[in-house]
């Protein structure tokens, strides 16, 4: 394979340049990439600051649902204690395993990789630099407010995976469960925004020459997270919306008195909740494939296995989910299905542990801060994943299920597989951020407290759970044999629980915030590119990379890189811009012009949160407002942008000369709006899934639907939308007053086949409330009619952009994205009316 | 996009055969044509595989990242090969 471009390698020859470079043009650089000062630190979206925002935030939940642990693990330590009422007890369990999944685990490692990615791909940023503050805002906002819930007694307590019927409006009649469900659907919104980001930055902006055989394990196992986030988080996003919509409306859902089914839920939550454990673990991994190679000075070993090993854990894991539902009486064959699967899934996991264990016996290892804590981990999530293989087999499950053994199993996994990562993480690379690096002799004292106190507390779990202490009571009784174990634990708890104090105590000493520059720099020898000098601007020249380690196999790479002597030494047009380069080969293609701080990405994160937290409250009026708002806020946001520069075509160095502007399958754009339609089609295909499986098990509830040749005139109406979306890219190059008014035409025709497929639904007489099956159906309208709004928006967007005279000829990228949206949503309501006529057809 | 089909074709098979399992378990139920339903997918599954394999074998490796890209794709394939075998055992023994 020579190019994938066209783009001719042996120009990359023409690197590093000689000669000095021209006066003024770092100082321009840093002007263009300026710091912030004042209220800006609010609308900043360079990656260097946001990273640090979204890890200090998430950092700040693992702490506070590190006191709800040790909250708990206090009213456990003796039998029949009342620290804490059982109903608060309830709320606290709840939102401790609430807080640590998703505002803790994910962002934490999101955040990881909007901080690092940049650097370690040489990128100026990612390239949505305000969909990645916007996430940030909507999810600090959000999550503390969600957070809040818990001071004024207003948290969920139906435990962190909310079953119906517990979490019904008839067994749960508060809104604490409407807390979780709106907050939390919300969250993901803000996590899928940062994985679409994260997934377009590894494939469009490393440094040219990185092809996906150099790129660091790191950007590999993103990429692996967020494709994983965008198939798994719309399953949550559907299920939450759906019993919302049950216990605000009546649409019995999951009822299975009116046709619905609670075991919908548990399929909905465990095709996402999985897969997230994966999600979590993925990028840890990467962390530790990185660390392990700097601490054991050696190249890693297997670099070809680990990427294979990562590529088959995202698939697999997706085999894997009803193995949390062994219990639940599903049919045999489909339980040794996923049995089958949850021990293949080790295979992956097993390929990247040997492949630690084998760079640390062949290399020259130190125990320093990183090396403790991957040691550590090592030694935990192993455990973790052996205690999983026991549960993976269907009769010790059922032995097991339910019980402390679990309580065991899960955190032996995620304390091993991510928050020892993380923290080997925090020592290996808070030199790149900060003035100074943390304490190596304090760390050793972490370290100690930190494994033995997490080894005290959760090992005698097991054994409190054999012998059959169930999970999520509040006390127990005396004389059964758990006063031991449980007084074990808590004092194990305590312990890790002042690891981290110490590490708290640590950071306040040593930890000094450097993004502009002047960080402690590569303290423990790493090979990639994060650890080329670094200003705002990221580095001051964006090198070629001939190799998987490039400071390593180039001693003058640095000095080169901060001469100005490889790509883009300088700005090319005068404003943020950073290189794109093609998914396999990363050969350049063209200039990105980024996008500037700004206020309204800020506007719309607090709206938005605004809106949902005004409906779980039923504040309507005020919700109403904050909608608005927040939709008017992103389309002035987005109203500054997709503007093309008076350049067409500059020098990125040496000579070497990309465009300015691209459109069509090129554009990071586009592929940002594929992964977009990626998502809907997911949370789509999960509500289609729910009708099928309602059908399979509630026949008795079924209702004849309409005669399928009924569906013809919807079908010719979603062709029409379909076909005007099409021709509307095509008519551009003569105008953009026909082409918007072609957007404009198609949302109509969508429009009109909805309402038309809406009545024919109505005329049948099946209601929303009749069953589960008139709830699916009108469930797939309710979608449809959100993808029809959002295209009228859009459609009246590029309207108005012509207007303006704002749409650039012949072609431009606010109308291809638009045309994109527009053909998915016909295709997408044409499948809609098709699937509900053909279950129970007569 | 053929690259990244050669890359991921083995478990794309991989998942296409565990959703159509899936399906046979959940929609169909246990009885004996299902268990055949299933044996027979798996067949063809593993089928498909060997004719993946033979189309991957011969690939070009003239440089880096074709090489890499030979070894994961074949990595991706054995170890589809052994999943499906595995997943199929299910309706063998039970």
């Amino acid at each position: 394979m020579r190019s994938e471009t066209g783009f001719d390698p042996a120009l990359y020859d023409r690197f590093p340049t000689r000669g000095s470079r021209p006066k003024g043009e770092e100082e321009e650089l840093r002007r263009i990439w300026c710091k912030p000062k004042g209220w800006e630190y609010l609308t900043v979206v360079n990656n260097n600051y946001v990273g640090i925002y979204y890890l200090g935030t998430a950092f700040l939940f693992f702490l506070t649902a590190g006191v709800l642990a040790l909250l708990m693990r206090a009213q456990l330590a003796a039998p029949m204690l009342e620290i804490l009422p059982q109903g608060t007890y309830n709320q606290v369990f709840t939102m401790h395993g609430t807080v640590m999944m998703f505002l803790f685990a994910v962002p934490a490692v999101e955040a990881a990789g909007v901080l690092l990615l940049p650097q370690m791909l040489a990128a100026r940023d990612l390239p949505f630099p305000r969909l990645s503050a916007y996430a940030f805002w909507a999810y600090a906002v959000g999550g503390l407010c969600f957070f809040a819930s818990i001071f004024v007694g207003l948290a969920p307590d139906g435990g962190w995976f909310m079953y119906p019927p517990l979490t019904s409006k008839a067994f749960s009649p508060g809104i604490n469960t409407d807390f979780w469900l709106l907050g939390i659907g919300f969250i993901e919104i803000s996590a899928i925004a940062g994985a679409i980001e994260i997934i377009v930055g590894v494939l469009r902006t490393r440094a040219p020459g990185m092809s996906l055989d150099k790129m660091p394990i790191f950007a590999w196992s993103m990429l692996v997270f967020a494709v994983m986030i965008v198939i798994a988080f719309p399953s949550i996003i559907l299920g939450t919306l759906l019993l919302e919509i049950e216990r605000a409306l009546g649409w019995p859902f999951f009822d299975a008195t009116r046709g619905g089914d609670p075991m919908l839920w548990q399929h909905l939550f465990w095709f996402f909740g999985h897969p997230e454990v994966y999600i979590i673990f993925l990028p840890a991994a990467g962390m530790m494939s990185m660390i392990v190679a700097a601490v054991a000075r050696e190249e890693l070993v297997g670099y070809r296995l680990i990427v294979l090993a990562m590529l088959a854990t995202g698939f697999i894991s997706f085999g894997v989910w009803a193995h949390h539902m062994f219990t639940t009486g599903m049919p045999p064959m489909t339980t040794g299905f996923f049995s089958a699967a949850s021990m293949a899934v080790s295979v992956p996991a097993g390929l990247q542990v040997f492949s630690w264990i084998a760079t640390l016996a062949i290399g020259k290892r130190s125990f320093n801060a990183p090396g403790l804590f991957v040691l550590g981990s090592i030694i935990i999530f192993v455990t973790g994943g052996l205690t999983g293989v026991m549960v993976a087999m269907v009769p010790f499950d059922w032995q097991a299920h339910d019980s402390y053994f679990i309580v065991a199993h899960l955190h032996y996994v995620l304390i091993g597989g991510m928050v020892f990562p993380l923290f080997a993480a925090f020592y290996y690379w808070i030199p790149m951020v900060s003035r100074r690096a943390l304490s190596e002799p304090l760390a050793k004292w972490i370290f100690g407290l930190m494994f033995s106190g997490m080894n005290i507390a959760f090992l005698p779990m097991h054994l409190a759970g054999l012998q059959g202490m169930p999970r999520r009571v509040y006390t127990y009784l005396p004389g059964q044999g758990l006063e031991l174990p449980n007084l074990i634990s808590t004092i194990g708890a305590f312990m890790l629980a002042a690891g981290v104090l110490l590490f708290l105590i640590d950071l306040a000493r040593n930890f000094r915030l450097a993004p502009g520059g002047g960080n402690a720099g590569n303290v423990y020898d790493g090979g990639t590119l994060e650890w080329l000098p670094s200003e705002l601007y990221s580095t001051r020249s964006i090198p070629v990379v001939r190799s998987r380690e490039p400071l390593r196999d180039d001693p003058k790479l640095v000095d080169d890189v901060a001469a100005g002597r490889y790509f883009l030494p300088g700005s090319a047009t005068g404003l943020r811009e950073t290189i794109v380069t093609s998914p396999l080969l990363a050969e350049p293609q063209y200039l990105q012009i980024m996008p500037g701080p700004s206020a309204w990405p800020f506007a719309a994160a607090v709206f938005t949160a605004g809106f949902f937290l005004a409906l779980t409250v039923q504040a309507y009026m005020f919700g109403w407002v904050s909608g608005v708002l927040a939709v008017a806020s992103v389309l002035r946001w987005l109203w500054e942008t997709d503007r093309p520069v008076e350049q067409a075509e500059v020098d990125i160095g040496a000579g070497i000369m990309v465009p300015t502007y691209v459109t069509g399958p090129s554009s990071h754009g586009w592929w940002a709006m594929v992964i977009l339609l990626v998502v809907m089609a997911m949370i789509f295909i999960m509500a289609l899934f729910g009708l099928a499986f309602l059908w399979s098990n509630q026949p008795g509830f079924w209702t004849p639907p309409p005669k399928i040749g009924a569906a013809l005139p919807v079908a010719l109406l979603y062709g029409s939308a379909l076909v005007a979306a099409l021709a509307a890219r095509r008519l551009l190059p003569r105008g953009a007053g026909g082409s918007a008014g072609l957007l404009l035409l198609s949302v109509l025709a969508a429009g009109v086949a909805l309402w038309l497929d809406w009545s024919n639904w109505r005329a049948s007489g099946l209601g929303p409330q009749a069953s589960g099956q008139g709830a699916t159906i009108y469930a797939l309208q309710a979608l449809q009619a959100f993808a029809v709004g959002t295209g009228l928006l859009m459609a009246a967007f590029c309207a108005a952009r012509a207007l303006r005279g704002l749409v650039s000829l012949p072609r431009n990228n606010s109308v291809d994205l638009t045309m994109l949206f527009l053909a998915y949503t016909a295709v997408q309501g044409l499948v809609a009316a098709l699937f509900g006529r053909a279950f129970g057809m007569p | 996009m053929r690259s990244w089909l050669i890359l991921l074709g083995g478990l794309l098979l991989w998942a296409v055969h565990f959703f159509l399992l899936y399906g046979i378990g959940e929609f169909a139920g246990a009885s004996a044509a299902s268990r055949g339903a299933v044996l027979l997918l798996s067949g063809l599954a593993l089928g498909a595989v060997g004719l993946l394999a033979r189309q991957l074998l011969p690939l070009d490796r003239s440089d880096d990242f074709a090489r890499w890209r030979a070894a994961v794709a074949l990595g991706g394939l054995a170890l589809s090969a052994l999943a499906i075998a595995w997943q199929a055992l299910p309706a063998l023994i039970g």
